[in-house]
C-alpha cells in the first residue's frame, strides 16, 4: 500500500494535485482546533476588515474572523461529505454484491428498488425534507437522507462486476470450501470492487457536498452551523458583493472550488490506478 | 443390490431459453442413468464434445441444479430431498468437485492455504490452528505437495499443474466419497498432465475414492477409467467397459470420435493431413 | 489486366530461399512499472526459418514463448514488449527488421497481402456486428485489385475451398458454429494467396470432430496455395499429422527442431522425448509417467540449460553452459549437451 502511494505520487502528477490541493483543504479543517475564537460567536473581531496581517481572510459584516470561521466550515462540510460517502458505500456495496451474486429475484427486486431510487428527483426531496422537518433537521439527519438517495448508480456498478465473478469458477470453489454467502461477499468479491469503491466514493464526496453547499446556500439547512454554504448565504444576506467585501464569498468559494479540483484528480488519478492499461503506458514499456 | 453411491434415474434437462415471445426449449440432458457402486471405487468417464451435456450432467451430479425429470441419488438418498443447510453441508463434505481451469479455481488475490482451511473447518471438523493445518498438509501430502510449499502462496506463483493439485487436495480435504472432475486436465500442461492424471489413479486404489472424470479426451479417458459413457446431444450412445468401448467402439457416433483424436505416429506410419 | 492483378494472379518465384528468416530473436516484456523494473525474457535467442510452401510446426507448453514468438513475428508488439535484438526477413519485404520496426505504409502493403494470420478466436478476426462479407471487403479487397463482382466471385470461388457455400458471406459470426467460424477465419486468412500464414492454436477451441475436419482442410488449402505456413499448437498430435517440420520451444528457446517423423521418430532433446512418450494412446497401456517441477519462470529462468532442473540426463555442464543449438542430421538440430546419451537410452 505505501508502494503503491509512493509510486504514484513520484509518477502521477495528478495524483501529486490532488493530494496537494486536497491536504490543504484538510490541514485548513484541522486547524479549526486551534480557533482562538468560537465559531458561532459574533462581533468578536471589528466588521468588514480587509485581508491584513491581524485576520488574512479579512473580516465579516457580523464580527467574524473569516479565516477562522471558514476553518469550522470546511470542517463541517469535509465532515458530511465523508459520512455520505461511507453510509452510501455501505448501502451500495451490500445491495450490489448481493443483488449481483445471488441473481435470480433476489437480483430483480434489488435493481427494481435501484432503478426507482435512480430516477427519483433528489433535489426537491430534500427541499421537501427541509420544510418537513424545519429545526429538527440536524446535518447527520441530511447526511443520511443524501446518502440513501445516493447509492443506486454505484450500486448497479458493483452489482455488475459482482454478476460476472459469480460466473468464475473460485466462486464455486469457494462454495465448496464451505464458505457462506457473506463470507463469499466479504472476502472473495469485496477486494475485486473496492478499488471502484475508493474512486467512486471520491466522487461520490464531491457530489454531496456539491448538493450541501447548494442548500446551504439557498437556506435549505442549518444555518446556525458553520458550513461553506452556509457562509455564502449570510454573506448573500449581508450583500456583500454588493458592498464590496468580496473576501466573504471568494475565500468560501476559492477553498470549496480546491477542495472539487483536488478530489476529482484523485479519482481520475485512482480510476487510472485500477486500469493496468492506462498505467503500463505511463509508468513502464517504452515504445521503440 | 443394494450400497449405490450414485445412482442417477434417467436423468433429463430441459432449459426454456428466450423471452416471452420467442421461446426455445433446449434438451442439454436426455434420459441418462448409470449407478457408481459404493463397494467398489472407480474412476467413471463421461465422454462427449461441446454441448453432449456432460457439463450440464456434472453440475446435475453436485447438485448446483435440479433435473427437469429423473432422480439422481447418493448413497440412497434423492437430491431433490435434500432441505436446510445442514444436510447441504453433508452432502458436500461427500461430493467434492474438481473444475476446469487451475488458474481461475482460486481467487488470485486471495491465499490458496484460505480455501483449504475452510474446507478442513468446515466439513473435516477440525478444531484449532494446529489441528486444521495438520489436516491440510494431510491433504496435500495426498496430491504430493506439502503445506511448506503451499502456505501463504498466491495462486500466480505456482504452476497450473501444481495449483491443480491443491483444488485436488481442497476437495480431498473435506473426505469426499465422491470427485467430480470437469475437464480437468484440459488447461494443464502436456508435461504434468499424466502426473495428474495417475494421480487419480492413485486416489481410486488408495483412498477408495469414485470418480466421475468428465473430458472430451478419449486417449486419457483411456488411460485411467474403469466405465464410460459416451454422450452426444444429451443422450448415452454408449457406455461399457473403457477397454473394451474405446478399443472396438459400436455406435457410430463413437466411431467418429475415436477416428477424429489425433495421436503421435507410429514409426512409419502415414500422416493424415501429409503434403 | 491490372497490375495489382497480374501480382495477384502470379507468385514472383524469383525469390528463393525461406519465406521467414528468424535469427537470434530477442523479444522480452520489459514492465518498468512505478519504478520496479521487470524483465520476461519471453523470446530469448531464437533462430530457425520457415521455408517455402511447407507447414511449420512449433509447439511448446504456456510459457515457453510461443505465443510471444508469434506476435513478435506477425508485428503485433505492444508495449511492454519489445524486440531487444535480433534480425526478421521476409522474403517479401526488404530488410532485416521485421514488420514491426518497419515504415507503416510497407507494413500495410504487406499485411494481408503477403502476410495474414489465424488466430485461436475467430472472433477476434470476425467483427462480432458485421456480416461476414463485410470482413472480406475490409480485409482483401484492396490488396486484391478487383471490382465488386469479381471480387464477390473470387470470394464465392475460394469459399467453397474450405467447403463453404457463399450464404455465408451474408450471415453474422454468431450464426455460424465455432467450425465455420474457423473455416470462414481460413479463407479470409489465405484469400489474398499470402506467402505466409501464421496459424496461432487456430484449432484448439474445436471439438475433435471438427478439428479434423479443419486440419484436412487447413492442408488442402495450403497445398493448393503454396503458400508456408508457421503453425503454433501444443497438441503434439495434431503436429504429428499435418506439420512438415517441427520446433520445440522451453521457457523462451528452441531445443529442438526436425522434420516430424524423424521427431516422433527419434527426438534428441529430453524435453522433446518426455512430451512424446507421455502422450497416453488408445490401445497401449503401458503407464505414462509425468515430468517433475514446472516450467521456470520466465522472469527468473535458470542458468545454463533452462531444463536441466527437471532433466534426467542433466550433467555439471547443463547447470552452467547453455548449450548451442546443433545439427545432428539432415534438417535435425538440437541444443543438448547429453543429445548422445539421451538418443541410446530405450
Amino acid at each position: 500500500m505505501f508502494v503503491v502511494l509512493r509510486d504514484l505520487l513520484r509518477y502521477n502528477g495528478e495524483f501529486l494535485a490532488g493530494i496537494l490541493l486536497t491536504g490543504i483543504v484538510v490541514v485548513m479543517a484541522l486547524l479549526s482546533f486551534f480557533s482562538p475564537y468560537p465559531p458561532m460567536d459574533q462581533f468578536v473581531a471589528p466588521m468588514d476588515v480587509p485581508p491584513s496581517a491581524a485576520h488574512w481572510f479579512g473580516t465579516t459584516s457580523r464580527g467574524q474572523d473569516l479565516f477562522w470561521l471558514l476553518t469550522y466550515s470546511i470542517r463541517n462540510t469535509l465532515a458530511f461529505g465523508l459520512l455520505v460517502a461511507i453510509l452510501s458505500r455501505i448501502l451500495s456495496l451490500s445491495i450490489g454484491l448481493l443483488a449481483g451474486y445471488r441473481g435470480g429475484w433476489v437480483d430483480r427486486v434489488l435493481m427494481s428498488i435501484n432503478d426507482t431510487f435512480i430516477v427519483i428527483p433528489l433535489f426537491p426531496i430534500l427541499v421537501l425534507f427541509y420544510f418537513v422537518m424545519r429545526d429538527n433537521m440536524s446535518w447527520v439527519m441530511l447526511a443520511v437522507l443524501t446518502a440513501s438517495l445516493g447509492w443506486s448508480y454505484d450500486a448497479r456498478l458493483i452489482r455488475s462486476v459482482a454478476l460476472s465473478l459469480r460466473h468464475r469458477e473460485f466462486t464455486q470453489t469457494a462454495v465448496f470450501s464451505g464458505m457462506r454467502t457473506h463470507e463469499i461477499l466479504s472476502k472473495e468479491h469485496l477486494p475485486f470492487v473496492l478499488p471502484i469503491v475508493f474512486s467512486t466514493s471520491l466522487n461520490n464526496m464531491n457530489w454531496s457536498i456539491g448538493l450541501e453547499v447548494t442548500l446551504a446556500v439557498l437556506g435549505f439547512t442549518d444555518i446556525n452551523r458553520p458550513s461553506v454554504g452556509g457562509m455564502i448565504y449570510w454573506a448573500n444576506q449581508h450583500s456583500a458583493v454588493v458592498a464590496g467585501i468580496w473576501w466573504w464569498i471568494a475565500f468560501p468559494v476559492g477553498l470549496v472550488v480546491m477542495l472539487f479540483i483536488g478530489l476529482y484528480l484523485l479519482a481520475v488519478s485512482m480510476n487510472e490506478y485500477i486500469d493496468p492499461r492506462s498505467r503500463l503506458e505511463r509508468g513502464g514499456g517504452r515504445k521503440e | 443390490m443394494i450400497g449405490a453411491l450414485l445412482e442417477l434415474d434417467r436423468v433429463s434437462m430441459t432449459y426454456t431459453r428466450g423471452g416471452l415471445l420467442s421461446r426455445t426449449r433446449v434438451e442439454a440432458v436426455i434420459d441418462v442413468s448409470f449407478r457408481l457402486e459404493a463397494a467398489k471405487p472407480e474412476i467413471f468417464s463421461i465422454i462427449g464434445e461441446s454441448g453432449s451435456g456432460k457439463s450440464t450432467l456434472a453440475r446435475i451430479v453436485l447438485a448446483l441444479q435440479a433435473p427437469t425429470q429423473g432422480a439422481v441419488r447418493f448413497k440412497g438418498k434423492d437430491l431433490a430431498q435434500m432441505r436446510g443447510d445442514v444436510e447441504r453441508h453433508a452432502f458436500m463434505a461427500a461430493v467434492q468437485p474438481v473444475f476446469q481451469n487451475p488458474f481461475e479455481v482460486f481467487n488470485p488475490l486471495k491465499r490458496l492455504d484460505r480455501y483449504l482451511y475452510a474446507t478442513c473447518k468446515r466439513f473435516a471438523g477440525a478444531q484449532g490452528e494446529t489441528a486444521v493445518q495438520a489436516a491440510a498438509d494431510t491433504a496435500l501430502r495426498q496430491v504430493g505437495l506439502s503445506l511448506a510449499e503451499v502456505r501463504g502462496r498466491y495462486p500466480h506463483e505456482l504452476s497450473g499443474g501444481q495449483l491443480q493439485r491443491v483444488a485436488i487436495a481442497r476437495a480431498l480435504a473435506s473426505g469426499p466419497s465422491l470427485l467430480i472432475a470437469d475437464e480437468p486436465v484440459s488447461m494443464v500442461d502436456a508435461s504434468l498432465r499424466a502426473s495428474i492424471v495417475n494421480l487419480f489413479r492413485k486416489l481410486r486404489d488408495e483412498l477408495g475414492l469414485s470418480i466421475v472424470y468428465i473430458t472430451h479426451d478419449l486417449a486419457t479417458a483411456y488411460s485411467i477409467s474403469d466405465r464410460i459413457i459416451i454422450m452426444q446431444k444429451g443422450r448415452v450412445v454408449e457406455s461399457g467397459a473403457a477397454r473394451t468401448v474405446l478399443a472396438n467402439p459400436q455406435h457410430p457416433y463413437s466411431k467418429t470420435l475415436k477416428d477424429a483424436v489425433l495421436e503421435p505416429l507410429a514409426p512409419g506410419a502415414r500422416p493424415l493431413f501429409a503434403r | 489486366m491490372s497490375a495489382a492483378m497480374q501480382n495477384f494472379a502470379a507468385r514472383p518465384e524469383a525469390a528463393e530461399g525461406p519465406v521467414v528468416a528468424v535469427r537470434d530473436l530477442r523479444a522480452w516484456y520489459r514492465l518498468r512499472l512505478f519504478g520496479v523494473d521487470r524483465e520476461v525474457k519471453a523470446v530469448d535467442g531464437i533462430t530457425f526459418e520457415v521455408r517455402r510452401d511447407e507447414i511449420y510446426g512449433l509447439a511448446g507448453e504456456s510459457s515457453s514463448g510461443k505465443s510471444t514468438l508469434v506476435k513478435t513475428i506477425a508485428g503485433a508488439i505492444k508495449p511492454p514488449l519489445e524486440i531487444v535484438d535480433g534480425e526478421i526477413k521476409f522474403s517479401f519485404m526488404p530488410g532485416t527488421k521485421g514488420l514491426s520496426r518497419a515504415p507503416p505504409e510497407i507494413a500495410a502493403r504487406v499485411r494481408w497481402r503477403h502476410l495474414s494470420y489465424v488466430m485461436q478466436g475467430s472472433m477476434s478476426v470476425l467483427n462480432p456486428v458485421r456480416r461476414v462479407g463485410a470482413s472480406f471487403v475490409d480485409f482483401a479487397a484492396r490488396h486484391m485489385g478487383l471490382d465488386k463482382a469479381g471480387f464477390e466471385a473470387a470470394v464465392i470461388a475460394h469459399l467453397a475451398r474450405v467447403n463453404l457455400p457463399g450464404s455465408v458471406l451474408m450471415a453474422y459470426p454468431h450464426e455460424l458454429s465455432g467450425g465455420m467460424r474457423q473455416r470462414v477465419a481460413i479463407a479470409l486468412a489465405t484469400i489474398c494467396r499470402p506467402d505466409f500464414v501464421i496459424a496461432d492454436e487456430p484449432t484448439t477451441a474445436l471439438d475433435v470432430v471438427v478439428q479434423k475436419d479443419v486440419l484436412g482442410m487447413f492442408r488442402s488449402i495450403q497445398r493448393e496455395m503454396g503458400s508456408s505456413v508457421l503453425f503454433v499448437t501444443h497438441d503434439m498430435g495434431v503436429h504429428a499429422h499435418l506439420t512438415d517440420r517441427l520446433g520445440i520451444m522451453y521457457a523462451g528457446r528452441l531445443v529442438e527442431e526436425a522434420r516430424t517423423p524423424d521427431l516422433f521418430a527419434r527426438p534428441r532433446h529430453p524435453y522433446t522425448r518426455h512430451l512424446i512418450h507421455s502422450l497416453p494412446s488408445i490401445g497401449d497401456d503401458k503407464p505414462r509417467i509425468g515430468l517433475e517441477g514446472s516450467p521456470p519462470s520466465l522472469a527468473s529462468p535458470p542458468s545454463g540449460c533452462r531444463f536441466h532442473p527437471r532433466c534426467a540426463f542433466a550433467a555439471e555442464r547443463c547447470r552452467v553452459e547453455v548449450p548451442p543449438m546443433e545439427s545432428v542430421g539432415p534438417d535435425h538440430r538440437v541444443a543438448c549437451f547429453e543429445k548422445d546419451r539421451v538418443e541410446v537410452t530405450p
